[in-house]
């Protein structure tokens, strides 16, 4: 039993900061394929917690636990310090308001243009003045960097370009935690390297709570506080990134490897080639 | 001679055969009954939705215009071809006894009571119940009904009831549109192919035509309405995977819609009958 409560290897965070979703021994099954196999996981409010891993063990699964997309088959999942384990979805919604997420795809809504999915949140659920979300969509665009294309549509844009509006339109209710999943795949190194950038600034400025679901250790290196390393339904790891690339732990070190960084043996991560122009 | 008694292994694996059988049988009704939860379960929020706020009234125009306005080309289009049909096969018919001057009648109320109706009810069914199916498929795929539902709106309330609403409001207004044209496209014929004058026509339709008649098939059109709303709707949501299940929730929704609408007429036909 490897379960993040018996690896040895997961320091505690340097200080005590106010719990803000927690994990409690969740299981999640889909046919025969077991996908959680007794998750156990806290995050603290304003840190970024990276959850790696290789595709397809289960790191979009674990997140949509916490906005109650998926419900597990047991275990509890607290968020705010209410569970959202078997709640409706009129129970769920006063904490979906309270979260965010940015799906891989972006998933902005192909029928409306970038102003109009930006506003969109605002105009659901408050009752500001047309120019009152005028304002707020230009101010969002702006801090993702793409100002001006309020009329674009999304078929206009670039993944890299599609992603930031998605973004954007995340933080229109400035939420207290935004999950992100995969917000780098299939992306060229530069812009993943704009979204990552762009993670880090919106936690330090807005004190964002973060949950990066990423393959990429390179996003991961950039944006984490702490990393949770996914592998056979539970986390063999969860740390600082300089800790994972010190972990001796066998399949830490082989992924780590494998994305072309050293691991277990304390020297700094190689640069890909990829980034010495960039 | 006996035939050889099978061993204790061939019984056995027939056996297991039979109960895999079983098993394959018993899955597929589990899953068709689950549909058929999901079916209901959706129209009870469609129920309540179209009662309690939020009400998307744009949204709400957006589809009457687009499921309603957009399909009178292809039900006016069918309708009247039918209707010219109707009288020539008709007048054929008839003629050897005389009955030509019964054409107006027996258009009208073929048209009125079940063709206008049902064959409104098949072309919607094909043209909004697979393009419902495609679009929210689509939406499903690409993320798009998640995202809906983390920013904590409900996609059956922005998605489900505006579409089904509109549908259920525009098939009466297709219906009686196509009744009008199939008559029409009767007349035309009556006049150009049987010598009949418009008088004749459109007398013996009157004499004829009862409200009963009317109200009956604009009746059948708010359920057959309802029917393809909440078919297509239900097989978006419930998509799956990539693309091509795109594809088949929407052959399934043309499919099933269609036989929905066919069984439910022979029931809805009793029914309005006995009222």
């Amino acid at each position: 039993m490897s379960t993040a409560a018996a690896a040895p290897l997961t320091p505690k965070p340097e200080t005590a900061r106010e719990t803000i979703v927690e994990f409690k021994d969740v299981w999640k099954r889909y046919g025969n394929k077991e996908i959680l196999a007794g998750v156990n996981l806290t995050i603290s409010r304003g840190e970024v917690l990276c959850v790696l891993g290789p595709s397809g063990t289960g790191k979009s699964v674990t997140i949509r636990h916490i906005n109650g997309l998926t419900q597990p088959d047991d275990g509890d999942i607290r968020v705010f310090d209410e569970s959202v384990v078997g709640l409706s979805e009129e129970q769920l919604a006063p904490i979906r308001r309270r979260l965010a997420m940015l799906f891989q795809g972006g998933a902005l809504f192909d029928s409306m243009n970038v102003e109009q999915n930006i506003a969109f949140p605002v105009v659901e659920h408050t009752d500001k003045p047309p120019e009152e979300v005028a304002r707020i969509v230009a101010e969002k665009l702006s801090m993702v960097g793409l100002p001006g294309i309020q009329k674009k549509m999304p078929s206009e844009l670039s993944g890299g370009m599609r992603k930031r509006v998605a973004l954007a339109r995340s933080i229109a209710l400035e939420p207290e935690i935004i999950l992100y999943d995969e917000p780098t795949t299939g992306l060229d190194p530069v812009s993943s390297e704009k979204i990552a950038q762009l993670i880090k600034d919106l936690n330090i400025r807005l004190k964002i709570t973060s949950v990066v679901v990423t393959h990429d250790v390179v996003t991961a290196r950039t944006v984490a506080d702490r990393v949770a390393f996914l592998h056979q339904g539970r986390f063999q790891f969860i740390g600082t990134f300089s800790a994972a690339q010190r972990s001796t732990h066998p399949i830490l070190q082989e992924y780590f490897r494998a994305m072309g960084f050293p691991c277990g043996t304390g020297v700094f991560p190689v640069v890909r080639e990829n980034e010495q122009h960039g | 001679m006996t035939a050889p008694q099978p061993s204790a292994t061939t019984v056995f694996y027939r056996n297991i055969r039979w109960l895999r059988f079983v098993d394959r049988f018993g899955r597929k009704g589990q899953t068709t009954l689950e549909y058929m939860g999901y079916l209901a379960e959706l129209a009870g929020q469609v129920f309540v939705g179209a009662v309690t706020r939020p009400f998307y009234r744009f949204e709400l125009l957006k589809q009457l215009d687009e499921i309603g306005v957009k399909s009178v080309s292809i039900t006016g289009i069918t309708a009247f071809s039918t209707g010219m049909v109707l009288a020539l096969q008709t007048a054929y018919s008839l003629s050897a006894f005389g009955g030509k001057l019964f054409v107006g009648r027996v258009v009208a109320l073929s048209l009125v009571r079940e063709l206008g109706p049902v064959l409104t009810a098949l072309m919607v069914g094909g043209r909004v119940g697979s393009g419902i199916t495609a679009e929210l498929g689509s939406m499903t795929v690409t993320e798009q009904v998640d995202a809906l539902r983390s920013m904590a709106i409900s996609p059956e309330r922005r998605l489900v009831v505006p579409r089904v609403i509109a549908t259920v409001l525009m098939m009466p207004v297709l219906t009686a549109l196509a009744d009008l044209l199939g008559i029409l496209g009767g007349l035309g014929i009556a006049i150009t192919e049987l010598q009949m004058t418009v008088q004749d026509y459109l007398g013996s339709i009157w004499q004829q035509l009862q409200i009963s008649d009317i109200m009956s098939g604009l009746g059948k059109s708010f359920f057959f309405g309802f029917e393809i709303a909440v078919i297509g709707c239900a097989n978006g949501l419930r998509v799956e995977g990539g693309a091509a299940s795109v594809g088949v929730a929407t052959t399934r929704t043309v499919v099933l819609a269609s036989i929905c609408v066919l069984v439910s007429d022979f029931f809805l036909t009793k029914l309005f009958l006995a009222i």
